[in-house]
């Protein structure tokens, strides 16, 4: 019901332990490179927040963050390894792309229309692992897995095959794109002039939900006992197979959602492969956020703030965007060290080695 | 061969600290070569710990360990068991899917020029067996014994690795009353060929029965050492638990009512497809604690689990609750009709260790209660229902919120019979409520299962400890090689009776004997 001041000093101990070292091996990481640390750490922060256009990119790179964190989180505190939500994002949003440019609708149908079924695809694409996980009891980490190739490379095939292919002629000049979608499919942008849109406030109200479905439900509770033990609840009456369905569908909607999101409000259409990063981040995020959905949106601010600056310093500076990747990596690397188990041990060998010195006092 | 010393082994001032606990405080004693030396105590006392530091398992913080008269010291389990001392654990460490042969050779299979000669191999197994008298089948695979030979495995095994101690934790806890002789005997064998038993276990009557020595372990001290000479069963107890213990429960005649539970043609198939249990028909009614007992894999597990819901029986079978047929429900239906369960393995199916007193308490209540409109968590009922356990039940917590991993064994099994009991259920299955928990606890938890059964509550209860289904059943079922058979006179049985049933010996044959 509570945090307890105990769990928020280790909580507090954690992060900051990892960002001093991140910030060291960071800084060494530049170093190396023949830049200066504080130069580059200059560009970032003025990418991320140095002008009305850089907080824009930052909130435009934070919003499929918290959409892929947010479906990570949902999974992963029940238990259920979805580790597929790359595949998910990207049929999501194709589909979002496809209704976007071939279906003429009404401008207060057509954008929520586009949204609305790239959820669905996302979640139809969820299924797959989940029904085979269900019945024939393979684990849902290697189908998922799996079938995050399979998504990439279909999508891929899709739009060459049979989106250009149909019209190879006028669009041979934007090759590895689908059309650009209607303007009654966009989602209005949020700062004008920049690819932020109110997709963003989405991405924070499924968070919202999520904090709040754990927090105050019964499902929300019954979920959280499954994540932590699946026979404990099992045993005490709840519907484990069909909790396992729901929250995997859940996961894979939301993640479609974000697929949906990124072609309507940003791209405006569906690039191949166009981030092959997006679901590994949420995976992180969520690792980072401790599958605390309100933590999420932090996160996935400062992720955003990152990717926006690393822009910057690499427009700036001879560095490539890639060592600020390997600096997230490394983040996540020092955040996942388990605090909790250390403090206990290292205040177990205190216990002994006090108990020790009595003991040869006493001889 | 090592030198002939008295003394075999020879602890001094063993300790060993977990934090704040002191598990073992200056422990010291000595073994004699070729006893049987008996370490008893209570659940807690030390007696594990102290055994995981003598097969080097854990570390000694201070002390000294000597072995044939030099003091050692291991660095690892290998090194303990290459000089001589073997360990045949309580849970079998055995491999379902290999053969006896197999699981003895394994980990110290003997080779020639780097190639596995199984023959030479199973010819030593042979020999060990003649010489100490074991038949064992060593071409079957381990799951298809019962468990008194699986225990016999455990010996060979020990012995095949040339150990001169041979530790036994708790041995006779997996064993019927006839089982305990044959074990008995092969302890005599044992030590009639020189080998050393160092026996543990918490069981008075068969310290006195099989020991030399016996040493007495309370609160990780030693309280006592000596012969095992006019010395009493009271005495004894009054060593171990520092006061005299009564589990005495006097349980009067209940008022039985309606038919809570009705089984019929129960026929349950494990995940491989193996029989486990055959046309199982009772019935259990109100104010009625039916005990069943049966060596372990006999079937009782499979017919918890069935009527619990964990398992789908096989198409014939009836279980009907308080009249309604449930065979086809989820266990969530079930326990909203009145079904409460304590399960047997308390921390994987009994408890969240992540999860708040609270939530634990939770579980299972939520189905119909602590509810806002239907979907809402309604936070003031289920931590006033928490409390009821917490106080009702004597869990030793500070706050509804900490977390459960912080509490003893005792202290979870509390939280988790408290959970069921304090629900208004009509029917409970309970699964060796009082497995590995200290005498308080257990002497609560028989006291309120008495009591619940006198509310007019029906209860099922599978217990592996045979005296506590005989003083707390009011009828005795038998679970023995997949069917559940009803004694006569089941309530008059003594565990000797109940034992050759638990093996199959029938009752008039246990008259003529």
């Amino acid at each position: 019901m509570k945090i307890r001041s105990r769990d928020l000093r280790i909580l507090c101990i954690q992060y900051a332990q990892a960002l001093i070292i991140t910030v060291i091996l960071g800084g060494i990481l530049i170093r190396a490179q023949g830049e200066s640390p504080t130069e580059a750490l200059k560009y970032i922060l003025e990418g991320a927040v140095g002008s009305p256009t850089a907080i824009a990119n930052t909130l435009r790179w934070a919003t499929p963050c918290m959409f892929t964190g947010a479906a990570v989180t949902l999974a992963f505190k029940s238990g259920i390894m979805n580790c597929g939500i790359q595949g998910q994002v990207y049929t999501g949003a194709l589909i979002a792309a496809i209704i976007g440019y071939a279906l003429p609708m009404p401008k207060f149908l057509h954008m929520p229309i586009c949204i609305l079924a790239a959820g669905i695809v996302g979640m139809l694409y969820a299924l797959i692992p989940a029904l085979m996980k269900l019945y024939l009891k393979v684990d849902e980490l290697i189908t998922t897995l799996m079938l995050c190739f399979v998504a990439t490379y279909l999508t891929e095939y899709i739009v060459i095959w049979m989106i250009i292919g149909e019209k190879v002629d006028a669009t041979r000049s934007m090759a590895n794109t689908s059309p650009n979608i209607l303007e009654t499919a966009e989602i209005p942008k949020l700062i004008q002039g920049t690819s932020t849109s109110y997709g963003l406030f989405l991405g924070v109200a499924v968070l919202i939900i999520i904090s709040l479905v754990y927090r105050h439900t019964v499902i929300g509770y019954e979920m959280k006992q499954m994540g932590e033990n699946l026979s404990f609840s099992r045993a005490g009456g709840v519907n484990t197979s069909k909790m396992f369905l729901g929250v995997f569908l859940i996961s894979g909607f939301i993640a479609g959602l974000c697929g949906g999101v990124e072609v309507t409000g940003s791209y405006g259409r569906f690039n191949i492969n166009f981030s092959g990063n997006i679901g590994w981040d949420g995976i992180m995020i969520a690792r980072i956020a401790g599958n605390n959905p309100l933590s999420v949106i932090a996160v996935s601010l400062i992720w955003g703030a990152l990717k926006a600056g690393s822009m910057q310093m690499e427009r700036m500076t001879s560095l490539n965007r890639l060592s600020v990747n390997i600096i997230q990596m490394l983040f996540v690397l020092f955040v996942a060290i388990d605090y909790e188990k250390l403090i206990a041990e290292f205040n177990r060998r205190k216990a002994t080695a006090k108990f020790k010195r009595q003991e040869e006092m006493k001889c | 061969m090592p030198d002939r010393t008295e003394y075999i082994l020879e602890l001094e001032g063993i300790c060993k600290h977990f934090g704040n606990l002191t598990a073992n405080d200056h422990i010291s004693f000595k073994v004699r070569r070729g006893s049987v030396h008996a370490i008893i105590g209570e659940n807690g006392a030390g007696k594990s710990t102290l055994m995981s530091i003598l097969t080097c398992i854990k570390k000694q913080d201070s002390g000294r360990i000597i072995m044939n008269g030099k003091a050692v010291d291991f660095h690892s389990p290998k090194e303990a068991s290459e000089s001589g001392i073997g360990m045949v654990y309580q849970e079998f460490m055995l491999y379902k899917g290999m053969t006896v042969a197999e699981n003895i050779i394994m980990g110290c299979e003997r080779t020639d020029a780097g190639f596995l000669n199984m023959k030479k191999n199973i010819k030593k197994v042979e020999e060990i067996c003649d010489s100490y008298d074991f038949r064992l089948p060593l071409k079957s695979r381990i799951d298809e014994l019962p468990v008194s030979v699986l225990q016999q495995v455990e010996i060979v095994k020990v012995l095949y690795r040339e150990a001169q101690l041979i530790i036994f934790d708790e041995p006779t806890s997996v064993l019927t009353p006839q089982g305990v002789r044959g074990l008995f005997k092969a302890m005599r064998e044992l030590t009639g060929k020189g080998k050393t038993i160092l026996f543990i276990t918490h069981k008075l009557k068969e310290v006195l029965e099989i020991a030399d020595h016996i040493t007495v372990l309370k609160d990780g001290r030693v309280t006592a050492d000596m012969k095992n000479e006019n010395v009493s069963e009271r005495e004894l107890a009054k060593l171990m638990v520092g006061r005299e213990v009564l589990y005495d429960i006097r349980r009067k005649k209940n008022r039985i009512g309606r038919e809570v539970l009705l089984v019929k043609d129960l026929t349950v198939k494990d995940r491989k497809g193996i029989l486990r249990l055959k046309k199982a028909s009772f019935s259990v009614h109100s104010g009625e604690i039916v005990g069943i007992a049966g060596v372990a894999g006999a079937g009782q597990k499979e017919l918890g689990e069935a009527i619990v819901g964990i398992t789908r029986p096989e198409p014939g079978s009836e279980i009907l609750l308080c009249g309604e047929p449930v065979g086809h429900m989820s266990i969530g239906e079930r326990r909203k009709r009145g079904l409460g369960y304590v399960p047997q393995n308390r921390i994987k199916d009994g408890v969240n260790l992540k999860g708040s007193i609270w939530e634990n308490t939770m579980m299972g209540y939520h189905l119909e209660h602590g509810r806002k409109q239907g979907f809402l968590i309604d936070f003031k009922d289920v931590s006033s229902f928490a409390r009821a356990v917490v106080e009702d039940y004597s869990v030793k917590i500070q706050d509804i919120s900490d977390r459960a991993f912080e509490l003893s064994g005792g202290n979870i099994q509390k939280l988790i019979v408290g959970r069921e009991m304090l629900q208004g259920k009509s029917f409970l299955i309970i699964e060796d409520p009082t497995r590995g928990i200290d005498v308080g606890a257990i002497e609560l938890i028989r006291k309120k299962i008495a009591a619940l059964s006198e509310s007019g509550v029906g209860i099922l209860l599978i217990s592996h400890e045979l005296s506590e289904v005989i003083q707390l059943s009011d009828r005795i079922l038998v679970a023995y090689d997949k069917h559940i058979i009803e004694p006569e006179d089941s309530s008059q049985l003594t565990e000797e009776e109940l034992g050759l049933l638990m093996t199959g010996g029938g009752q008039d044959e246990n008259k003529i004997s």
